[in-house]
């Protein structure tokens, strides 16, 4: 008997009642050979993208501010993955009401999409940008103004941590948290004393080479050069840019082991890395979550680093805008920024919290709060006509890295 | 009056229409676009190549050597690891047990993909407790150092699509059925004659199938590799993601996406071509024709 190889006419004997059934037996394994081509290309054309529609029903009173009256019975959150207490989320429906319903995203530039797609239909009441996507998301029509006559517990605030140059007067945003980045190093394995950017990098190429981890962001990557050497890590200037790829790309690349955005969730407690460039709050979790943590040695970025601050914002349409305005109020009384604190491992930007998280005993505060020195050498990043450039540093770099 | 037979085939055609064909027309239409601003992800209204060109960068390339190094060795691995596994369980097995063991070969996918394989990255990882067991039993000097390689891609890799390939191949060799495999015997070939003249060949549809269910996904994965192999699991699933989530340029991402789309289908053709040309001077060669059997004495003829 042959077999279909060459998709000529089988020819088998068999009895009459038996023939429809092995007609069917070879059609179902070639279908089986294009199914698989079929359902292999659409797989790779649903990678990407991100579904726009969330059901969400648009609200009726798109346009008016918020004046007071009565609240919603729901407010819907966008905002980074794991970053408020549940505890608190949980006191709020239970004194105020509205059920809290949570979405989380993983960059701005996801969040931003999304908004910009729904033009005012997102469904979602409060969203979390980082400060310096707020200029152009106003520009776009994505915020709704705050009314602050809503949140007397504004009050509450460190003076430092308001009036930021992204919004000086707080009229569409407020401090929710905000951070910095630094590394971190295995002092079994690096025994000098690692201090600045420009000895993280020395590391990285000698003795942590093929065991160091970056962020898996394009400017925190330029940031890292940029940094070491003394240059605005907002730059624009080609030959700035260009020097950062030249020495990512060409220097830096062949001694990293991975891009890791969150080394605090695995990478630290399982000792995988020696050298870990890292987000404060990142770093506290994992050294505390280390089986041997006086292994870890954190330090702040140096001579500059950044200092990124996310915000409370509150999405232009957003369907529960009363709700909204009450849990923002809300999270900024005292008696929740203990719980907020201790629940994500970063400054909230409250008045007097550090005292207050001494009493509460929280451990490793050395990594939540800085001094005005150490604040002073952090700066805000900037979005601009560099994005795309630094972007494409990023992919040149892990390419690269691949080799 | 019967219905017209295509009745039944429209579902599917629906099917194919909304979640296929449109998506990747609306994704070769950007292609053509442009990104207008830092918050415009795409515009469409002046048509160019350019994002084409873009697209074909030494970036794209280093990457998609990469990608296919990983598609090509993890989908071999698949295959001569799935090979002996489905034929066993088809034809070795009792038909009571078989059942058990299809089901452990699907038991993994009841859990999410992501989590078996960050399970993978505790498990390898330098100071976990297999590169500590190992070291224990003084099987290892050192601490395993097999996490953020290409070994432990593949590792995931084969973990992760083993069953993709194990189920068609099963399918296949039980659909084969012991009578052929009797009836090669009778006609004096031993095992590996039988198997490799008869089960093989007729198992092909199973083999092409978990192929193309194998590569075809895997080359458009980049969770595993970036999971297990760090830096070195630059994939270019990842670099399409990127344009599309952080540089927000929907423009060149559609432009890498269609050309990913371009380059595997390529690849796809080649291997067969190349499996065809290797393949037809052995069938060849082993073609028995009855005209060929003149010579024979009288007895066999």
């Amino acid at each position: 008997m042959s077999h279909p190889r060459r998709s000529r006419p089988v020819r088998v004997l068999a009895h009459a009642s038996v023939a429809p059934r092995i007609m069917a037996e070879f059609n179902r394994r070639q279908f089986l050979s294009v199914a698989a081509a079929l359902g292999g290309v659409g797989l790779l054309s649903a990678c990407g993208g991100d579904g726009d529609g969330n059901g969400a029903t648009p609200g009726a009173d798109a346009t008016g501010r918020a004046t007071g009256g009565e609240l919603e019975s729901q407010l819907s959150i966008y905002t980074w993955g794991d970053y408020d207490s549940p505890d608190v989320l949980e006191r709020f429906t239970e004194e105020l009401g509205p059920e809290i319903r949570l979405d989380s995203f993983n960059s701005n530039e996801e969040m931003i999409a999304k908004l910009v797609a729904a033009r005012g239909t997102s469904g979602y009441d409060i969203v979390v940008p980082t400060g310096q996507f707020i200029p152009q998301m106003v520009e776009n029509d994505l915020l709704e103004p705050l009314n602050k006559d809503l949140i007397p517990n504004l009050e509450h605030m460190d003076e430092a941590f308001l009036s930021m140059a992204w919004d000086p007067e707080n009229q569409w945003s407020i401090c929710k948290a905000w951070g910095t980045t630094g590394f971190v190093y295995d002092n079994t394995v690096i025994t000098r004393e690692l201090k600045t950017w420009n000895d993280f990098l020395d590391a990285a190429q000698n003795e942590a080479s093929g065991r160091t981890s970056v962020l898996d962001d394009p400017a925190e990557l330029t940031g890292l050069y940029f940094w070491a050497n003394g240059i605005d890590w907002t730059t624009e200037d080609e030959g700035d840019l260009q020097a950062a790829e030249d020495f990512l790309v060409g220097e830096l690349a062949p001694h990293i082991a991975a891009f890791d955005s969150y080394p605090g969730g695995s990478a630290i407690p399982q000792g995988t890395h020696a050298l870990m460039q890292v987000w404060n709050g990142d770093a506290r979790i994992g050294i505390m979550e280390s089986p041997d943590p006086d292994r870890w040695t954190w330090v702040l970025g140096a001579p500059v680093t950044q200092l990124w601050m996310d915000n409370w914002c509150i999405a232009k349409g957003a369907p529960n805008i009363e709700a909204a305005h009450a849990f923002i109020n809300f999270v900024l009384a005292p008696e929740q920024v203990i719980d907020q604190v201790d629940y994500i491992g970063y400054h909230t930007g409250a008045k007097d919290v550090e005292s207050m998280a001494e009493e509460a005993g929280l451990e490793m505060l050395d990594l939540v709060f800085f001094t005005p020195e150490q604040i002073e050498t952090m700066k805000e990043g900037e979005v601009n006509s560099a994005q795309q450039r630094i972007v494409d540093i990023w992919n040149k770099m892990k390419a690269a890295a691949g080799a | 009056m019967r219905a017209p037979r295509f009745l039944l085939a429209i579902p599917a055609w629906a099917w194919l229409a909304a979640f296929f064909v449109l998506p990747v027309a609306t994704v070769v239409y950007f292609s053509f676009g442009y990104k207008p601003g830092i918050f415009g992800t795409h515009a469409t209204d002046v048509l160019s190549l350019d994002r084409y060109r873009e697209a074909l960068s030494p970036t794209f390339f280093t990457t998609f050597t990469n990608t296919l190094r990983v598609g090509v060795l993890g989908t071999l691995l698949c295959l001569v690891i799935g090979i002996p596994m489905a034929y066993w369980m088809a034809v070795k097995v009792s038909p009571g047990k078989r059942a058990f063991l299809l089901a452990l070969v699907i038991v993994p996918f009841w859990t999410n993909f992501l989590v078996r394989t960050i399970g993978w990255q505790v498990i390898l990882a330098p100071e976990g407790w297999l590169s500590g067991m190992l070291q224990a039993l003084g099987l290892r000097e050192n601490p395993l150092a097999i996490l953020y390689t290409r070994s432990a891609v593949l590792l995931g890799v084969v973990y992760n699509y083993l069953p993709l390939m194990i189920l068609p191949l099963f399918v296949a060799f039980d659909r084969v059925g012991p009578a052929m495999r009797e009836a090669s015997k009778d006609l004096g070939a031993n095992r590996w004659r039988t198997f490799t003249r008869v089960t093989l060949p007729m198992a092909r549809p199973g083999i092409i199938a978990g192929i193309l269910l194998v590569f075809i996904p895997l080359m458009g994965d980049y969770i595993t590799a970036t999971v297990l192999g760090g830096a070195r699991g630059n994939m270019v699933g990842q670099l399409v993601a990127s344009q599309f989530q952080a540089a927000q340029n929907w423009a060149l991402g559609s432009a890498m996406a269609v050309l990913l789309i371009i380059v595997i289908a390529v690849t796809v053709l080649v291997g067969a071509a190349i499996a065809y040309v290797v393949t037809w001077p052995l069938s060849r060669a082993r073609r028995l024709r009855l005209a060929d059997l003149e010579g024979l004495p009288e007895k066999v003829r």
